[in-house]
């Protein structure tokens, strides 16, 4: 993938994602001082920005080490590009982007070929959730504990995860999860349906997956 | 896919809903069980709307893990180590010393 082109092509933001991001007061002045060199501009935009890219790296790797070193990098090729950024789309969502790609890129030099989420990140017979309803009485409605369900994406298949996080968590349309993941948007629903199903699955037996604190050690 | 392929609201099984219930969820906004359409058959299958309300409360819940998360100190300490050993074409990257 091109990662160069699709990272710094200012196309039109993800709507959940800018909506989620409004301007931020002093921002543009770092960016304009950042393009010129400035260092404690460049500490500025960190500061900003920190945490988004990382809690992002976080929910698209559910791993903690990989999730540091992939805001590591980002950021890195955010201070290598910054001069390219037009302002044609928010900042918060050009780094968004950027970041996304990069974790997919990631993933792919893994072995996990995105391209073809049927036949290569399909979890297991044993990963899928179980095709059946369940029982009413173990609703989950009202009653879904924030810890637990950061376990349970974790511990989620990685193309599962992928769907699941770029959609609910982070706002992204079908349409354009397809397009990253360079799949159909059928495929995207379905990843997505299952999921969900399978978190379900998950947070209706705690005490199977249960995973240590901080998403340590998660297979993606 | 559009609503002309869906099946007969009035007649669905439970395994026809189960089919088409990723399409239900992206055509109505993530909202199924209040969906005109469906209040019958959900009224009628209760496990179906079991579900519903289950994998709606999901992607409700979802959004919660969108709230920033900090990094370790260690992130930005390895940005600057990185960028001091940039090659010489990267050498006009300023190296920042703070947050």
């Amino acid at each position: 993938m091109d990662v160069q082109g699709l990272q710094m092509t200012q196309n039109t933001p993800a709507p959940g994602v800018f909506k989620r991001n409004p301007p931020i007061a002093g921002e543009a002045e770092a960016i304009e001082a950042a393009k010129n060199g400035d260092a404690e501009a460049f500490s500025k935009l960190y500061a900003l920005h920190k945490r988004r890219v990382y809690t992002l790296c976080l929910r698209m790797l559910g791993n903690v080490s990989e999730a540091e070193d992939m805001t590591q990098e980002a950021f890195l090729h955010l201070f290598r590009k910054i001069g390219s950024f037009r302002g044609e789309s928010a900042f918060s969502t050009w780094l968004h982007r950027l970041t996304v790609n990069l974790v997919l890129m990631h993933l792919r030099k893994k072995g996990l070929n995105l391209v073809s989420l049927e036949e290569t990140i399909n979890p297991s017979e044993e990963d899928a959730p179980k095709r059946d309803f369940g029982s009413r009485d173990l609703q989950l409605t009202g009653s879904v504990d924030r810890v637990a369900l950061e376990r349970a994406v974790a511990s989620l298949p990685p193309g599962y995860r992928m769907v699941f996080v770029l959609h609910d968590v982070e706002g992204f349309e079908h349409n354009e999860i397809a397009t990253m993941l360079e799949c159909s948007t059928g495929n995207s629903k379905s990843q997505l349906h299952k999921a969900r199903l399978k978190l379900r699955e998950l947070l209706r037996q705690p005490e199977q997956s249960a995973q240590p604190a901080g998403f340590n050690e998660v297979a993606v | 896919m559009s609503g002309d392929n869906f099946p007969d609201f009035d007649k669905m099984t439970p395994a026809d809903f189960e089919k088409y219930l990723p399409d239900f969820f992206a055509n109505g906004d993530g909202h199924v069980s209040t969906d005109p359409r469906l209040q019958t058959f959900l009224k009628n299958n209760p496990d179906c709307a079991a579900l519903v309300r289950d994998l709606e409360a999901i992607a409700e819940h979802a959004k919660s893990l969108f709230e920033p998360t900090e990094p370790s100190d260690a992130v930005w300490s390895g940005i600057q180590d990185k960028l001091k050993l940039q090659g010489p074409e990267d050498d006009e990257l300023p190296v920042a010393q703070t947050v």
